[in-house]
């Protein structure tokens, strides 16, 4: 794709004696979605934490933007336009669904110099966005303890929409989706990327990365095991990168 | 179950204390000749303005999923201070400023001040050093009283300055200032809570930490602002100890972190941390305080309270207990 958004290069982590990434490097274009395939414990959900300021690598560099990066915090990677939907939900269940929405980012109306909460504003704004993502939410006011898996995931995807940001990191944002919101899931993801913005999303469902994404990237142990353009695959040679067997000409095989 | 008799039940268990409050009210009144009088309830909410406010502080920060045990020898500390400064008997220096009225900003800075800064070193300690709550203000629960105890050598300032002492005395409304004081904290602190962005995210904090940090909310910062502001509330509460008491002994406030505690639970801040709002803590504090009061109207020895504060902390544990269970059902 055109412009490079997110450059990352001979990313390494280590916990303690595990070494989960062991030099992982691939980019994101701007407009691109990428696909991040691989097996249970690959690696997947620690590079999605290095890039969104969640864990900090042992080693190696991230270019955003053309620029060094490396947030220190999730509130730093967010100032530079990095969104995340986590694996585990990040939702405070104690709160409602509009708090939830707007957790950290909260509308408010100053009066003699205090920020008080715009509650109205923000329901209405997150009836919005969650009513066109086909999410059926009984009221906005329900604390979301009371609410399905379904529908705590799609208030976590839906979130992001409405705040944009440059690149935008999913993992596994569908798990606990429907049919019918897992479509519109896919959708939003396309209409995301057709403003520019970058997305990588982690599955492990071979049809959901080969409908949405423009690049697949497999990690396996730790390590690139294939870096391919959706067109020039298929399901069948992506599921031998990632168990193993790589093909020939399925794109560049980790070293080690 | 109908989501209508779940919404019924869930404004049940949200409201319980101010239901129990009403029958515990109507029950002593109708029990207890002399209850139901309105000096009484003017009684109540005077007796309970420091255990009010010192509870606001304590609520604070269990909402964030911590606890500050040493609200009681904090606000200890702050009258002894406001005691030797300005009293005029026993160790009270008498300090006197002019004009007159510049000596309740004083005191209130020094009582408040001296609250913050045991907070700070708390908040510090359990948020920045990731040390546990529970461990560091039991710390400073002894050490603060410690100090009490040092400073004072064991004796009392007596005759506070008239100027601040006004507040105990003067009324508006048929209740003490010092009675309007805590009703205005708990009125600014409940709106902090429930209407800013600051409340928000203690609450958010409280209820999953990581999600917030996730969210790019400054937890660290909010925490140990939490510690503070419980810190010079705690002060504050000390001050209008010293207020009502007109000075300060060494042993003053003894037993207040337990009923403070009870209030809080029971007022429906649940030890988890993330539930619960400062109305509530105040229909605790009133259903204490009533209590008592109808302790003293039958004439039970003092000795007894203490055994029905024991129990009521108890009572109030199991509540919560009994309440989560209850909404993890609803869920
Ligand atoms: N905080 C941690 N401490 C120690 N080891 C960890 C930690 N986080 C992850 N690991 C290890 O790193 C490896 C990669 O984990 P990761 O969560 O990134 O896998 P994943 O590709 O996201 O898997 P899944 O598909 O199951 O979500 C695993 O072996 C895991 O045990
Ligand atoms: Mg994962």
């Amino acid at each position: 794709m055109s412009e490079k958004l997110l450059v990352l290069d001979d990313i390494r982590m280590n916990f303690g004696a595990i070494a989960a990434l062991k030099g992982i490097s691939f980019s994101i274009g701007k407009g691109e979605v990428v696909a991040l395939l691989g097996d249970n414990g690959a690696g997947k959900s620690t590079l999605v934490k290095i890039i969104s300021g969640g864990l900090r690598p042992t080693s190696g560099q991230m270019v955003f933007e053309g620029a060094d990066y490396q947030a220190k915090t999730p509130a730093e990677a967010k100032a530079a336009g990095i969104e995340t939907v986590y694996q585990d939900l990040s939702l405070c269940t104690n709160v409602d669904v509009v708090g939830n929405f707007f957790m950290g980012r909260e509308i408010t109306r100053k009066v003699a110099g205090i920020p008080f909460l715009d509650e109205r504003a923000m329901e209405e704004i997150t009836t919005k966005a969650l009513t066109s993502a086909g999410t059926r939410i009984p009221s906005m006011r329900t604390k979301v303890e009371h609410l399905s898996g379904g529908q705590r995931q799609a208030i976590e995807l839906n979130r992001f929409a409405h705040w944009g940001g440059k690149l935008l990191l999913l993992d596994e944002p569908f798990a606990a989706l429907g049919v019918e919101q897992t479509r519109r899931g896919l959708d939003m993801i396309r209409h995301v990327a057709n403003q520019g913005i970058g997305v990588v999303i982690i599955t492990h469902i071979m049809q959901q990365a080969f409908q949405v994404a423009d690049r697949i990237v497999v990690i396996r142990h730790g390590v690139v095991a294939g870096d391919v353009d959706r067109a020039k695959t298929s399901p069948d040679a992506v599921i031998e990168m990632i168990t193993g067997q790589a093909l020939t000409g399925a794109g560049p095989v980790g070293k080690e | 179950m109908t989501p209508h008799t779940r919404k019924s039940l869930e404004f049940l268990l949200d409201n319980l204390v101010w239901f129990m409050l009403i029958v515990v009210l109507a029950l002593f009144s109708a029990l207890i000749p002399n209850y139901f009088q309105i000096g009484i309830f003017t009684n109540i909410i005077e007796a309970s303005s420091v255990l009010g406010v010192m509870s606001i502080g304590l609520a604070l920060v269990i909402i964030t999923g911590h606890m500050d045990l040493s609200v009681e020898s904090v606000a200890a500390l702050s009258a002894m201070a406001v005691g030797i400064l300005f009293c005029s008997a026993g160790i009270g220096l008498g300090i006197k400023l002019s004009p007159e009225w510049l000596m309740i900003p004083a005191s209130l800075l020094v009582a408040c001040a001296i609250g913050g800064l045991i907070g700070l070193f708390n908040g510090f300690l359990v948020v920045k050093l990731k040390m546990s709550a529970f461990i560091i203000t039991l710390a400073s629960f002894i050490w603060v009283r410690g100090i009490v105890l040092a400073v004072s050598g064991g004796r009392s300032a007596q005759d506070l300055d008239p100027a601040i002492r006004w507040f105990a005395i003067e009324r508006f409304a048929g209740i003490p200032l010092s009675a309007w004081i805590a009703i205005g904290c708990f009125l600014i602190f409940s709106i902090m809570m429930a209407k800013t962005p600051f409340g928000r995210h203690l609450i958010m904090i409280g209820g999953n930490e990581t999600a917030a940090y996730r969210a790019g909310i400054r937890v660290t910062r909010n925490l140990i602002i939490a510690f503070v502001m419980a810190g010079a509330i705690a002060g504050l509460a000390g001050w209008l100890l010293a207020v009502r008491t007109s000075g300060a002994t060494a042993n003053l406030g003894v037993g207040l972190l337990f009923n403070a505690f009870a209030a809080v639970v029971i007022g429906g801040v649940s030890l988890k941390g993330g539930v619960g709002a400062l109305p509530g803590v105040y229909a605790g504090v009133l259903l204490l305080s009533s209590i008592n009061t109808a302790i003293n109207l039958m004439g039970l020895p003092a000795n007894y309270t203490q055994v029905i504060h024991g129990f009521l902390v108890l009572a109030a544990v199991l509540l919560d207990t009994f309440k989560q269970r209850l909404r993890q059902r609803l869920a």
